[in-house]
């Protein structure tokens, strides 16, 4: 019963959130004078319209995924990683340098460029764990903090050491990586490629890991309850740590996908521009951290974005329309969050013992 | 170095200290009551908008200011009412209206200025730039402190005020009394609940003003995410300088200095996006003064005891 | 009559914290009111300084029928509190303490000049001397629970209550205390005293009223009764000795040895604490809360730094161990608070039922979901434990079942040593007879095992030996066979074992 019960209101609470947001989407419609059905419409029809249109969705929602499963897992343990977006630049560039300079065949460079991803996103993540653990720093402000640096420094890399001088373009990127490494695409002629594959076998993966293994319990002991995680054996700091890693590597795999998949080099700002990293923390957050419904919270807002793109298109009414439509989902999160506080302040008062 | 360190330099800091140590503040009056508000970026970026738009639509720099701090003042009410009336865990409220924010003033800037990314008006004016009478022919120090923007002075003397109202006042002391401990202040009588949400609304009028000093105060337009970690930058400033405006502002002034600095570091054929760095890295260090309440405190706090 | 409580019922759901409870105070009077934990003493002074409402039955002042809201009510009416935990500023000064609520002002500001003469003006008259410029924060104990009483003689109280008034403070602060609240006394002001402390009660009061389980058991005149009396009025009933054997312990399964920890207050919080636990034997701790049990608990299981000491188990030095490797070491530990300690609320029954577990319920890192399944639903069914399913969260259960799952996992450890700190608190009598035979089962398996629990008559039926713990210290050994409650209770209260 109880099972059954939780499953609706983790179900319903969402919806409700959706609903909201497009209500307040249609005000802002209306605000701009567009004809609130004929825009769904086109929005819809630009997410999932043709099949181009859904590859195209699923393509964006790679990153997005990976992006939102690397943070959910740091949020089940109870830490406020925010710094997303450096870590997945950082693995960006990671790999697009790696795919460039590592000899071999072009399988190698793909595999090596992938790990260098996952090795330097996530030291840069475990950096800040490890100065919450050690100093006590507040990990949501060095997180944030550390966003800025680390697409600074990789600004700076591909603007200087690494630039592109080979083609007569002014911009801030490095070469293009060799076509033998670059992800293969899903379907001809499409964007989806194969971190999408990667993104959905990771969260189901994750779903299992965070289900069936002690490390994964440990985790979500933790960020249940701290106390009762130390109580019981489960070292804060260590935790910290190893989760800390994981995650920010995850960041950087979703970087690394978007340069091998997608870009295939690194330029500057173009992860930051679309927003991916702050996507997939508000996925994570829609979703209440679980992986699979990560994966779904990031399918939605991508095709939020690549519908507004759509709509744009065919009506006067702007893109930024999603964005409202995203900002209320979040708030309407943030209330749920109350909604299950408030319950469990009225659990906890049913004990009624006194005194 | 000493084309480095010269007068320019010292009066551009004192101008990007303003959003930062305006920011602060705000940050500062909702830490004494208890709320950790990360939410300060959002509420910049606000600000920095509907100065603008104020600014656009009534053509007074006087009303631009006003419709900015009002705009801030209904947004932090958002801030207040989900944090303080649905007790939502003030963290996560803080970033859904960083988003909230940011999904605002890009939506707007295209309805009603249609344009992406930035809006620009040559012939909009900026915030007027006072001359102090006697102060700027002093030497060194009127190049300095003469020829700010309005709200630079107003943020010295915003700190002076509320220097003063925390700390002499009856009702900033009733402020600090609620925020020092909301259980004791309860069975005084004391309404907990509404000092917090006066801490709120102080500090969305002070974001307001933040922002109308970031987007009118020396160019007069408004880029999407102008803002660029001020307001995070703000949030260590109030940690850093414990809440206590004097405090703030010192910590502020080395944040904007630092800015400053980097900007003018530029000029030295260092690379931008290195320079660019400098007030996050100092940030950063900063912040290893400053520790954290134990996780173990924290979680006694939140969790129900069954005590 | 000055102040009079009359049929006072207050009722949670269920449960009945005070039934019929009638009390009074004279003018110029010290009524102490005395109690077990748990025996409504706190609601009943609760409702009279409006922070609860009564079920029913009413209070008057100077015959004049009253009824309070909140507390300003009852500051309005003269009544002030000093509670327990107190209700002060740590980063403000004493006099800014004294004042706040009613400060003096100067238009808009505050006066801070006056409110420091107001707080050496109120001091000297009642001769309590601070100096009014001090942090609270920096000041002891006992200075802080001055400043407490002339804030409330601040406010203009007449009726003052004072709750638990010396349990935190040092033995000259106490006689500083007892000595204001007699000058107080004969300047006029009343005074109700909750306490356990039979010592200082029959030294400072006129009049006793002693509750138990929710009922007056009677008012004494202090000239008229002594301290034994007044234990078995508040204890007041038969101890059931359960059946057990008679064993011969073993070896030292745990030895502590001078464990201190120094803290941040005048007092340290552990004071040299030696003791060993062997085989096949239950020690007891008894003590009134936070005379430093939590902390002991938290240091021996490592979740608490100590300064000074050793803490062996098992021949193993676990001093600074952590707290996996002491567990490691043979440790399992049913905790205090189960909602802060003992559990995740969010998780559910079974995840919460396997931590400590893993060992035996995953392969290489995986959970063995059937193991875990078999696992937990026996303890379900030996112990009763009344959820939904396994999947159950844990917030959904009963206080009584989330503490007999706690019960279960602990002992499922079959560890050489088990700490059981207050195994029954909140439970009904069905749950308490499972836990005490568990715990007796654990002892004839010869587990040597540290129960402690604010309930005398739970250690009382338990343990072998029997440890008093006032302030930090041990203050007494007894051998449980011989010991009575009143000596016990003595102890406790921090006076001296008789015989």
């Amino acid at each position: 019963m109880d099972k059954l019960k939780d499953t609706l209101q983790a179900l319903i609470q969402p919806l409700l959130a959706i609903v909201a947001g497009l209500l307040v989407g249609a005000i802002a419609i209306l605000l701009v004078g567009g004809d609130v059905l004929e825009t769904y419409r086109e929005m819809w029809k630009g997410a999932f319209g043709n099949f181009f249109f859904l590859t195209n969705t699923l393509a964006r929602a790679t990153p997005i995924i990976l992006v939102g499963l690397g943070v959910a897992l740091a949020f089940r343990a109870g830490f406020f990683n925010m710094g997303a977006e450096g870590q997945m630049v950082l693995g960006a560039l990671s790999a697009a340098l790696t795919a460039l300079y590592i000899p071999g065949p072009g399988l190698i460079k793909m595999l090596a460029a992938i790990i260098a991803a996952i090795i330097v996103a996530g030291l840069w993540s475990a950096f800040a764990g490890w100065l919450d653990s050690r100093f006590g720093m507040n990990l949501l402000i060095t997180t944030l903090l550390l966003n800025y640096i680390a697409t600074l420094f990789a600004g700076y890399m591909v603007a200087y050491p690494f630039k592109d001088r080979t083609g007569s373009s002014a911009l801030s990127q490095t070469q293009m990586i060799d076509a033998s490494a670059m992800f293969p695409k899903l379907f001809q002629g499409m964007t989806v490629h194969l971190g999408f594959v990667i993104a959905i076998v990771l969260a189901l993966g994750m779903h299992l890991f965070m289900k069936h293994t002690t490390k994964g319990y440990e985790i979500r002991m933790m960020g249940g309850n701290p106390l009762f995680a130390s109580y019981g054996g489960v070292n804060r700091g260590k935790l910290m740590i190893i989760s800390m890693f994981v995650s920010g590597a995850i960041a950087g795999l979703a970087g690394a996908s978007e340069v091998l998949g997608t870009q295939y080099r690194f330029l500057d700002g173009s992860l930051t521009a679309a927003n991916y990293a702050w996507s997939g923390i508000m996925a994570t957050l829609l979703a209440n951290s679980n992986p699979i419904g990560t994966a779904f919270a990031a399918l939605l807002l991508s095709a939020l974005q690549t519908g507004g793109m759509g709509m744009e298109r065919n009506t006067d009414v702007p893109l930024e329309i999603s964005s409202i439509i995203q900002a209320v989902l979040i708030l309407f999160i943030s209330a749920k969050i109350t909604i299950s506080f408030i319950k469990r302040k009225k659990a906890g008062a049913k004990d009624g013992s006194a005194v | 170095m000493d084309q480095l360190f010269d007068v320019s330099l010292f009066a551009a800091a004192l101008r990007m200290v303003a959003p930062i140590l305006l920011a602060a503040l705000g940050g500062a009056i909702c830490a004494r009551v208890g709320l950790f508000n990360v939410g300060l970026e959002g509420m910049i970026l606000v600000g920095a908008f509907s100065a603008i738009l104020g600014n656009y639509l009534t053509g007074s720099i006087t009303m631009a200011v006003l419709f900015s701090v009002v705009c801030t003042l209904v947004f932090s009410l958002l801030f207040a009412y989900m944090s303080i009336n649905l007790q939502a865990n003030v963290i996560v409220v803080g970033i859904a209206l960083n988003f909230l924010a940011t999904g605002l003033t890009t939506f707007s800037l295209r309805a009603i200025f249609d344009v992406k990314g930035a809006y620009y008006d040559k012939d909009m004016k900026g915030l007027p730039k006072l001359d102090i009478p006697v102060l700027k022919d002093i030497p060194w120090l009127g190049d300095v402190l003469s020829g700010q923007s309005i709200l630079v002075y107003a943020a010295i003397i915003i700190v002076i005020v509320l220097q003063i109202y925390l700390y002499k006042t009856v009702a900033g002391f009733r402020l600090l009394a609620a925020g020092e401990n909301p259980i004791a202040a309860r069975s005084l009588g004391l309404h907990v609940k509404k000092t917090q949400y006066v801490a709120v609304l102080i500090c969305g009028a002070l974001c307001g003003l933040a922002g109308a000093q970031l987007s009118l105060g020396n160019v007069t337009m408004f880029t999407e995410g102008m803002t660029n970690g001020r307001g995070f930058i703000a949030l260590v400033a109030t940690m850093l300088g414990q809440s206590n405006p004097i405090g703030v502002a010192g910590a502020s002034l080395l944040f904007g200095f630092m800015e400053a600095l980097s900007y003018r570091l530029q000029n030295f054929s260092i690379p931008s996006n290195i320079t660019a760095m400098l007030p996050f890295v100092v940030t950063i260090i900063a912040m290893i003064f400053f520790k954290n309440s134990g996780y173990k405190d924290e979680a006694k706090k939140s969790s129900g005891s069954s005590r | 009559m000055l102040l009079e409580m009359d049929s006072i019922t207050k009722s949670y759901g269920l449960v009945t914290a005070n039934r019929n409870v009638s009390f009074n105070l004279r003018k110029g009077e010290v009524h102490a009111l005395i109690g077990e934990n748990g025996a409504g003493k706190t609601t009943l002074m609760r409702i009279l300084y409006g922070m609860e409402s009564p079920t029913s039955g009413h209070i008057k002042i100077n015959g004049q029928p009253v009824v309070f809201h909140d507390p300003t009510d009852a500051i309005k009416h003269k009544i002030g509190m000093v509670h327990q935990h107190f209700m002060l500023f740590p980063a403000f000064s004493i006099a800014e303490n004294i004042v706040i609520g009613r400060e003096p002002k100067k238009s808009m500001m505050f006066d801070r000049k006056k409110a420091i003469e107001e707080t050496i003006s109120i001091s000297e008259k009642y001769n309590m001397p601070v100096d009014p410029k001090k942090k609270v924060a920096d000041c002891s104990l006992g200075m802080q629970q001055r400043v407490e009483i002339l804030k409330v003689l601040h406010q203009g109280a007449e009726i003052i209550i004072l709750d638990e008034p010396t349990g935190v403070l040092t033995p000259l602060e106490v006689k500083e205390l007892l000595a204001s609240i007699k000058s107080l006394a004969a300047q006029g002001k009343s005074f109700i005293i909750i306490s356990h402390k039979l010592s200082e009660i029959m030294e400072v009061s006129d009049r006793i009223t002693v509750l138990r389980d929710g009922v007056v058991t009677g008012t004494v005149n202090a000239g008229e009764t002594n301290e034994e009396q007044l234990s078995r009025m508040m204890v007041g009933r038969e101890l059931v000795k359960l059946e057990r054997s008679t064993l011969e312990t073993g070896k030292p399964v745990i030895d502590v040895s001078g464990v201190s920890i120094k803290g941040n207050k005048a007092k340290p919080l552990l004071d040299r604490i030696s003791f060993q636990v062997r085989e096949g034997e239950i020690v007891g701790v008894a003590g009134i809360s936070g005379n430093g049990q939590s902390e002991l608990l938290q240091a021996i299981s490592g979740l608490m730094a100590i300064d000074e000491g050793t803490i062996v188990i098992q021949d193993q030095n676990v001093t600074g161990a952590s707290v996996k490797q002491i567990r490691d070491s043979g440790l399992a530990h049913i905790p205090e608070d189960r909602y802060l300690w003992g559990v995740s609320k969010e998780a559910t029954v079974s995840d919460n039922g396997i931590m400590g577990h893993l060992a035996s319920t995953s392969k290489r890192g995986i959970l063995n979901r059937k193991a875990i399944r078999t696992l937990v639903s026996e303890w379900v069914d030996r112990f009763a434990i009344k959820t939904g399913s396994l999947n159950t969260k844990a917030q959904y259960l009963s206080g009584g079942n989330l503490q007999k799952l706690i019960v279960a996992r602990e002992i499922a450890q079959q560890s050489p040593f088990l700490i059981a700190a207050e195994p029954t608190r909140g439970v009904d009598v069905g749950a308490m007879e499972i836990i005490h035979g568990e715990l007796l089962k654990r002892r004839e398996e010869r587990a040597a095992i540290l129960l402690v629990s604010s309930e005398l008559t739970e250690i009382m039926k338990l343990a072998d030996r029997i440890l008093v713990m006032y302030e930090g210290k041990i203050v007494g050994e007894l051998d449980a066979a011989t010991a009575t409650e009143e000596q016990i209770s003595l102890l406790m209260a921090g006076g001296k074992a008789v015989g």
